[in-house]
Parts: structure tokens; C-alpha cells; sequence
């Protein structure tokens, strides 16, 4: 059961975007199935809108990597849909997998930037192949436009030439950043992406992300269990515990008037506090 | 021969607790390798300077010498240890090898022991837990497990090498004051390292930054935390969103960290530094120098104020 108290649950109302550009309606995800099911996602409602930026909080295990895999449609919901534009894309039921013409709108990155690359392939090569699967375009223009793509991230035509091993972690999450933008997306999902890189290099990231958010109109929904990145990076957050979202609201809101035990748990943890 | 570390310092007293604090590379790791005596094991060594511990001269010493330090004088809880217990051993047989590795006790006072051990790490449900296989166990459980080992031999300093970096926040505050509590109780000093600045100002008592394998200010957390004597250092905390206004770009150092083997001539900070000019790029790496009450490693330290505007 989601455990949303009446004040939040108005809160959610009273929030809530009445167009979203990509939404999760009633959102559920099980593993396993009779004794051994797990809920990893129960009953989720998310929605972000063009060009904002949105947080999914929580512990490992709450479910947010699951709800975001669910909206990129890498994961079928057990129950529930995905909707983008107003139009159902993705849903639990069906074999279909997310189609073609609507999976380049919403783009992923991930935790681990050391993993998300392909350690064969030159920096520029790992970008240009995004381009050419999105864009159909040939080699010469295709890799033309990956060393753009890369020089907007800070990555110089010299770092583009370089396998991924060569990169600190800083400049591959900005390398996976560039690939995830290959096909112009209008959605962003970043799973905690600077929870392996260093504090100098997740300020640059952080302001690449606003840069990107603000100039190219790009929604963005930041999945992180720390609280103070989401508090800098977004305008409303979801909070969730063990596949339920426990509270949601305007980040400001949450942050300072936390209505959920959970909620008040995560900001009593953060360092310095 | 490639330097990973060049004019590196710490010190601390009796039951202090002193941070290292630093990015990816720039050798808090190596440099705990140094104080328990494992380099060689990494095909590395001390090529010059010293560690004291108690007195005692430890930089080059037999592997002899060290093995009646390490465990018994310094704890270590190695880094990513979360990893560090062995998924085929229970938990018992791992917790009695540190506990008899020196002592002759018999399997059922060992036994007792570990019991003591993870009831002193505020582990609920010991007998149990001691069945276990780390599978078994959560992140912070397997750390407790971990903390258990480090301390059983009752060592007067432990050394945790990013013991909260793969934890939830929540977890991650009760392994803070767990540490904490132990120190008290156990009379122990404490080095800990972490990349997160936040983390090491909640723990200690000092703190110690690294840049590139050198350490570029050194002292009371209070003092780097409101006027610090070196760029990385202010660096390091305006970059923080904690302190961020949302809206507004974060003021980030430029560039990447200079890393092993590629350290540039000069001060190893000055690519990146606001207040670089020919001296800084023609002198070697500068040495700590006292100034207010810390020490600091720029030749600037007392133009800190035109950083800020």
C-alpha cells in the first residue's frame, strides 16, 4: 500500500502537471511470482513535464532504478502504463516492446560510468554509433556530429580519440551524456550519475545538466539517494521506500516540511546536518 | 618508476581523529598502505620519508615487524571491504582468525569472543549473525562485521579507508557514529579517509587534503572549514550543492585532476588554479607551511580573499 498521508496525498493533487510529457500511471513491477514475488514497484504515479526537472529519491531497493527502467522502456510494468505525449507507449500485457519511433524521446544514463561504455570502442566511435542507430546518417556525418555532441560536454577532438580507459570518471559520464543525446531527446533519465565520479567532477556534470535542462528545453529526472543533489537539481521530487512512493510535492516543500517519518529520515542523514 | 605519492604528511596524537580527504588518485589509499606496511604487496614501496608509530621507526621495517603491528597496534578496514569477507566462510570463522591470530584461546572462548566483538558493534541477534555468510547480510551489517574485525585485537589506531562510500545515507550515519562510539570507548585514534568532505568535518578532529600525491593543507577541520589556506581546499567546498542556490551553477574547478604519472611540473594544482602565476608554475610542489592556525601548501596562502567575489 502506498502510504501517502491525506495532506501529502493533496499535496500530490495539487502539484500534480496536467499534461505531462512522459508519465507513469499506476506503475508496478514484481519479480518472481506465489511466495517468492517480490514488489519491486507498487502502484507508482510519476509524471514530468517538458523541460522540468524532477527527482526520484530514495535507499537502495526502494525502486527507483526499476521505475526508471520501466520509463525508458528497458523493464515491462506487471501492471500500469507509460505514456508519453498523451499517448499510451508501453504497458503491462502485451509482448510488444516500447516502438521505435517513441523510445529515442527518452534517453538513459547510469550509475556506473565505467561499466556503460564499451571499452573496445573509441570514445568518439561509442557516440557516432548512437547517432547512426537514431539518425540513419552516413559514417563521415555521423561522426562529425558525435565530435560536436562530445566538444558540447567539454570532451576535446584529442579526448574523442581515446578508448574510454584513458577517461577519468567525470569525462565518461559526460562521454554516456553525449551518447544519450544522440537522438535529441526531450527526456533525460540520470541514475545516480555522480555517485562514482569525484566532487570536483560532479560540479561540472551538475551544471551540464542545468545547462542542457535550460537550453535544449530537456526534462530531466534525476534519480538519487542524496537528498542535497536532488534539492539543487530539482523543482518537485517523488520519495520512495521499499516500491512505494511515501511522498511527493515541490522539492522545497518536502524538503522543508517533510510529511513522511521516511522523508525526515533521509534529511536527518545527510552529512553536515 | 612511477611516484604515485610525493611529500605526503600526517600526524596525530593519542586518541585524535584525523581525515584524509581527496579525489580519485591523488593517494589517500596508497598512503594507508604505507602506514600498516602493505605497499610491498602492491609492488610499491616507501622510497623516502618515514612512518613512526608509538615511537617506533616502521618505514622499511621486515615483514616480521609488521605483522605484530597490523591487527594488534593498527586496525584497517580496507576500502569497497564490503567486498572483503570471504561469501564461503561464516561469519564466525572469519571473526575468530582475527581474533587467534595472535592469541592461543580455544575454539569456545574465540567463540565468546566474536559474540563480544559484534555485540560491541551493536550487532542485534550475534549467535545467529555469526552462522551467516556475507550473502546474508546487508551493506551495514557486513560493515559492522568489518569494523568487528578491525577492532579485535584492540588496536590503539584505526585506519577506515572510505568505510561509508557504497552505503545509503542512513546506513552511512549509524556506521559514522558507530566509529565514533568505538573511538571513545575503545580509547582509539582514528584515521579516515573519504572523498567527502561533509563526511570527515561530522568525524574528526583534523583533517589532512591530498591533491596529485601531495598534501596541500593540513589542520583543525574548524579552520579549513571557514577560511582555508589552499584554492583546492575552498575548492573542494564551494563546489558542494549542499551549499548550492538551487538556479545557480555550482563553481567548479576546471578541468580534471591531475593524475599518476601525469602530474604536471610545479605546483600540481596550478592548471587549475585561479591564482597560478610563474612562480607557482616554475618552483617545485610546495611544502606545508604554517599559516593561521593550519599548514597550507600555496605559495598564495594568505591571498585566499580574492578567490572570493
Amino acid at each position: 500500500m502506498a502510504a501517502l498521508t491525506s495532506e501529502a496525498e493533496e499535496k500530490l493533487q495539487h502539484d500534480a502537471i496536467t499534461d505531462p510529457l512522459l508519465e507513469g500511471r499506476d506503475i508496478s513491477v514484481t519479480f518472481g511470482r506465489g511466495a517468492e514475488a517480490l514488489d519491486a514497484v507498487r502502484a507508482a504515479n510519476v509524471a514530468v513535464d517538458g523541460g522540468e526537472a524532477v527527482g526520484i529519491v530514495g535507499e537502495s531497493g526502494s525502486g527507483k532504478t526499476t521505475l526508471a527502467r520501466v520509463l525508458v522502456g528497458l523493464q515491462r510494468p506487471s501492471a500500469g502504463e507509460v505514456r508519453l505525449e498523451g499517448q499510451p507507449i508501453f504497458s503491462a500485457g502485451t509482448e510488444q516492446r516500447m516502438p521505435r519511433s517513441e523510445r529515442w524521446k527518452t534517453q538513459m544514463i547510469f550509475q556506473d560510468p565505467y561499466s556503460s561504455l564499451n571499452p573496445r570502442m573509441r570514445v568518439w566511435q561509442a557516440v557516432a554509433e548512437a547517432v547512426q542507430v537514431w539518425k540513419s546518417l552516413p559514417g563521415a556525418e555521423a561522426r562529425a556530429q558525435a565530435l560536436q555532441l562530445l566538444n558540447a560536454m567539454g570532451i576535446s577532438d584529442d579526448q574523442a580519440r581515446q578508448f574510454p580507459k584513458s577517461l577519468s570518471g567525470g569525462q565518461r559520464q559526460r562521454v554516456s551524456v553525449a551518447r544519450a543525446l544522440a537522438p535529441d531527446p526531450k527526456v533525460l533519465i540520470a541514475d545516480e550519475p555522480t555517485s562514482s565520479i569525484d566532487q570536483s567532477a560532479q560540479a561540472q556534470l551538475l551544471n551540464l545538466l542545468r545547462r542542457l535542462q535550460s537550453e535544449r528545453e530537456l526534462a530531466i529526472i534525476f534519480i538519487s539517494h542524496d537528498l542535497g543533489l536532488v534539492r539543487y537539481l530539482t523543482t518537485r521530487v517523488y520519495v520512495m521506500q521499499k516500491g512505494d512512493i511515501v511522498e511527493a510535492g515541490k522539492t522545497e516543500d518536502v524538503l522543508e516540511r517533510p510529511q513522511h517519518a521516511y522523508t525526515r529520515l533521509l534529511i536527518d542523514s545527510i552529512p553536515g546536518r | 618508476m612511477l611516484p604515485v605519492i610525493d611529500a605526503a604528511n600526517l600526524s596525530l596524537d593519542r586518541r585524535q581523529a584525523v581525515g584524509i580527504v581527496g579525489e580519485s588518485g591523488s593517494g589517500k589509499t596508497m598512503l594507508c598502505r604505507a602506514l600498516i606496511g602493505t605497499l610491498p604487496r602492491h609492488g610499491a614501496g616507501i622510497v623516502s620519508g618515514t612512518v613512526q608509530f608509538d615511537g617506533q621507526e616502521l618505514a622499511g621495517a621486515p615483514e616480521r615487524v609488521w605483522r605484530g603491528i597490523r591487527g594488534r597496534e593498527i586496525g584497517y578496514i580496507p576500502q569497497s571491504s564490503l567486498a572483503g569477507l570471504n561469501p564461503v566462510l561464516t561469519v564466525e570463522t572469519q571473526l575468530v582468525e582475527s581474533i587467534t591470530a595472535v592469541g592461543s584461546l580455544s575454539r569456545q572462548q574465540a567463540r565468546q569472543e566474536a559474540v563480544a566483538l559484534l555485540e560491541k558493534v551493536r550487532i542485534p541477534r550475534a549467535q545467529q549473525v555469526l552462522k551467516a555468510r556475507s550473502h546474508q547480510l546487508s551493506g551495514g551489517m557486513r560493515q559492522r562485521v568489518m569494523i568487528a574485525a578491525a577492532i579485535a585485537q584492540g588496536p590503539k589506531l584505526l585506519i577506515a579507508d572510505e568505510p561509508t562510500t557504497a552505503l545509503d545515507v542512513t546506513i552511512q550515519r549509524e556506521i559514522l557514529s558507530l566509529i565514533t562510539q568505538l573511538r571513545q570507548e575503545l580509547n582509539m585514534a582514528l584515521i579516515l579517509v573519504s572523498h567527502d568532505l561533509a563526511v570527515i568535518e561530522e568525524v574528526c578532529d583534523d583533517v589532512m587534503v591530498m591533491y596529485a600525491g601531495a598534501s596541500v593543507e593540513a589542520g583543525p577541520v574548524a579552520a579549513l572549514s571557514k577560511a582555508p589556506r589552499h584554492p583546492y581546499t575552498r575548492a573542494l567546498r564551494v563546489s558542494r550543492v549542499d551549499r548550492a542556490v538551487p538556479g545557480q551553477d555550482l563553481e567548479a574547478i576546471p578541468g580534471d585532476a591531475a593524475s599518476v604519472g601525469s602530474w604536471p611540473a610545479g605546483c600540481r594544482f596550478w592548471p587549475r588554479c585561479a591564482l597560478a602565476d610563474e612562480a607557482c608554475r616554475r618552483d617545485s610542489q610546495p611544502a606545508l607551511m604554517p599559516i593561521a592556525q593550519q599548514l597550507s601548501a600555496c605559495i598564495h596562502a594568505e591571498r585566499m580573499a580574492e578567490l572570493e567575489q
